[in-house]
């Protein structure tokens, strides 16, 4: 999760130039703390774990008249311990700036988060500002719907269950919320910077119950959720898929993935039209293809009631080779006693009718061995 | 995924049958390439026995009145009292079908054309591509006109999965044939 977000750097975004809560938050953490903060490496602060920092980040670039109240509760909420982590890292806002702005966004939410659940009298900028973070985040789904998960994921990952995970509510419209939604916000909140900044946070007991909701990032109403459970179902089919087409497993992405179907699909009905035409050409003389040598493959599944009855044919020559192909081909061990049946009746009739007729019939065949030749290289040659 | 070895089976029984059944014309080749192909077919679709929609689709297609092959198809299929029941099932869903596709096509080709403008994101080019080849894919599969894109995927693994047990038995006929007559 970490490296997508590495990844990310390269995504600029007009993220300095804060939302005016952003900034009366992060006012409100250096009033409070006096700029007690060094400048720490922004990159391993990136690479520690984001929402934590980065509220440092947005404490440090800008100062601000704050609020006490809000202050504290932070404080409750988020743990002395890890704000006194949040004390000692970096800061400055440019220098964030200039790592991993995206990095901004999930701290700003974080930022957001704690403070829209620090307190009920919020205001109005901040409702705003929340708001406009989910349309950010929104937005962010749509390019990158990976990274959203991502991002989710990333707050979550280290320490949460997919449950855990799911149950982190998007519908954060700021206050106004149960009693108890907040508990759970709270404590998503606070394992979520727990996990990211030290394993030794405080591990609040996870909430009773467990929302199907909507996951970080995205969308709420039921025309959304639909649309995902669509979606995974497709992307599970896919993976079927790619099971079972050859040369698929490298390829991601769907358009890759239909590329080959497609290609697999025509191939495959290409082939189709190659064998009859080559079943065509070599039986043409044949006027009774069907009763000369299905009967005799159909004979073969069951396999060993009726070999030495067949052994004592006349046309007993190309059994065995038939035998053999179809062995191969059927796989047959066990067969369902409707087919004896069947076969054994067609067989009876056939062998009489095949022991007159088979003498004269193989004759006839020396002259089509030139054409097989031909539909084999056109066979091999339309594959290449 | 059903086991192959039953599906060979049974694919071989239905195109035996329907091969017994059709009077083998000694014209041309070509002719006689097209009802073996199309006994394979409709073997390969009634192995389904109508539990996937390309398989119906692949059947009614097969006997629609208007096909040049449909007394072989008539005779393929002989007798069978169930068939007609699937074409006549078929041809009724397919027109209401139709008409809905027809709207959501022209839905699509305006909004297209709006949208033509603003193409550039990534986002909007890649479901442009991977539509396309949806497209294709419905091409492709029989009755695929007719599925959304859940029903698409589905049936597309049975299809593939069809053609394979098709080829294979196809090709250990042919390799038979072929060693039988050296």
């Amino acid at each position: 999760m970490l490296h997508r977000l590495e990844s990310l750097k390269s995504c600029t975004y007009d993220r300095m130039d804060m939302t005016v809560p952003e900034r009366q938050a992060a006012r409100l953490k250096w009033q409070q703390q006096n700029h007690v903060v060094q400048n720490n490496n922004p990159v391993e602060l990136c690479a520690s774990s984001g929402s934590v920092p980065r509220f440092q980040g947005l404490v440090g670039s800008n100062l601000g008249s704050g609020q006490m109240v809000e202050l504290k509760r932070l404080e409750v909420f988020l743990g002395t311990d890890n704000f006194q982590e949040f004390l000692n890292f970096p800061v400055t806002g440019p220098e964030f700036g200039d790592s991993e702005k995206l990095d901004l966004l999930p701290p700003e939410a974080a930022a957001d988060y704690c403070i829209s659940r620090t307190s009920s009298c919020q205001m109005t900028a901040l409702d705003t500002a929340v708001m406009k973070e989910e349309r950010e985040d929104m937005v962010l789904e749509k390019m990158e719907s990976t990274i959203v998960s991502g991002r989710g994921s990333f707050n979550k990952r280290k320490a949460e269950t997919v449950a855990d995970h799911k149950s982190k509510d998007k519908r954060i419209k700021g206050e106004g919320e149960g009693e108890s939604e907040v508990k759970t916000k709270c404590s998503t909140e606070i394992s979520r910077n727990s996990s990211k900044e030290n394993s030794k946070a405080s591990e609040v007991q996870k909430p009773d119950y467990i929302h199907v909701r909507a996951r970080r990032g995205q969308a709420t109403d039921s025309h959304s959720l639909a649309e995902r459970a669509r979606r995974e179902k497709l992307s599970k089919k896919m993976k079927c898929l790619q099971d079972l087409v050859p040369g698929c497993n490298k390829i991601t992405g769907k358009a890759g993935m239909l590329d080959e179907i497609i290609n697999y699909v025509q191939s495959l009905q290409r082939q189709v039209e190659f064998l009859s035409m080559k079943i065509a050409a070599l039986n043409s003389s044949v006027e009774n293809l069907p009763t000369k040598e299905f009967p005799a493959i159909v004979a073969n599944f069951p396999a060993a009631a009726k070999l030495p009855e067949m052994a004592g044919l006349p046309c007993f020559q190309l059994n065995p080779l038939q035998k053999e192909s179809v062995n191969c081909m059927l796989n047959e061990s066990m067969h369902p006693p409707q087919t004896e049946g069947i076969a054994s009746a067609s067989v009876s009739i056939s062998e009489q009718s095949l022991s007159s007729s088979s003498m004269t019939q193989l004759q006839p065949f020396s002259t089509w061995n030139m054409d097989p030749q031909g539909l084999y290289n056109m066979y091999n040659m339309g594959f290449h | 995924m059903r086991p192959h070895s039953s599906l060979k089976q049974e694919f071989l029984k239905e195109w035996i049958k329907g091969l017994q059944r059709c009077s083998f014309p000694k014209k041309s080749i070509l002719e006689r390439k097209k009802a073996i192909k199309l006994s394979a077919d409709i073997a390969m679709a009634s192995a389904r026995n109508g539990t996937t929609c390309w398989s119906r689709a692949l059947i009614s297609s097969a006997a629609k009145d208007g096909s040049d092959n449909n007394h072989l198809v008539k005779q393929i299929l002989g007798p069978e009292s169930d068939r007609p029941a699937v074409e006549n099932k078929a041809p009724a869903r397919q027109a209401s079908v139709c008409k809905k596709i027809l709207k959501r096509s022209c839905r699509i080709r305006r909004r297209g054309r709006r949208k033509c403008g603003a193409a550039a994101a990534p986002s909007s080019i890649a479901k442009h591509l991977v539509k396309k080849r949806r497209q294709i894919l419905r091409s492709l599969i029989p009755g695929g006109e007719f599925m959304n894109e859940i029903c698409l995927i589905e049936e597309t693994l049975d299809y593939i999965t069809s053609l394979r047990v098709q080829v294979d038995v196809m090709r250990s006929l042919a390799t038979a044939s072929v060693r039988g007559t050296e």
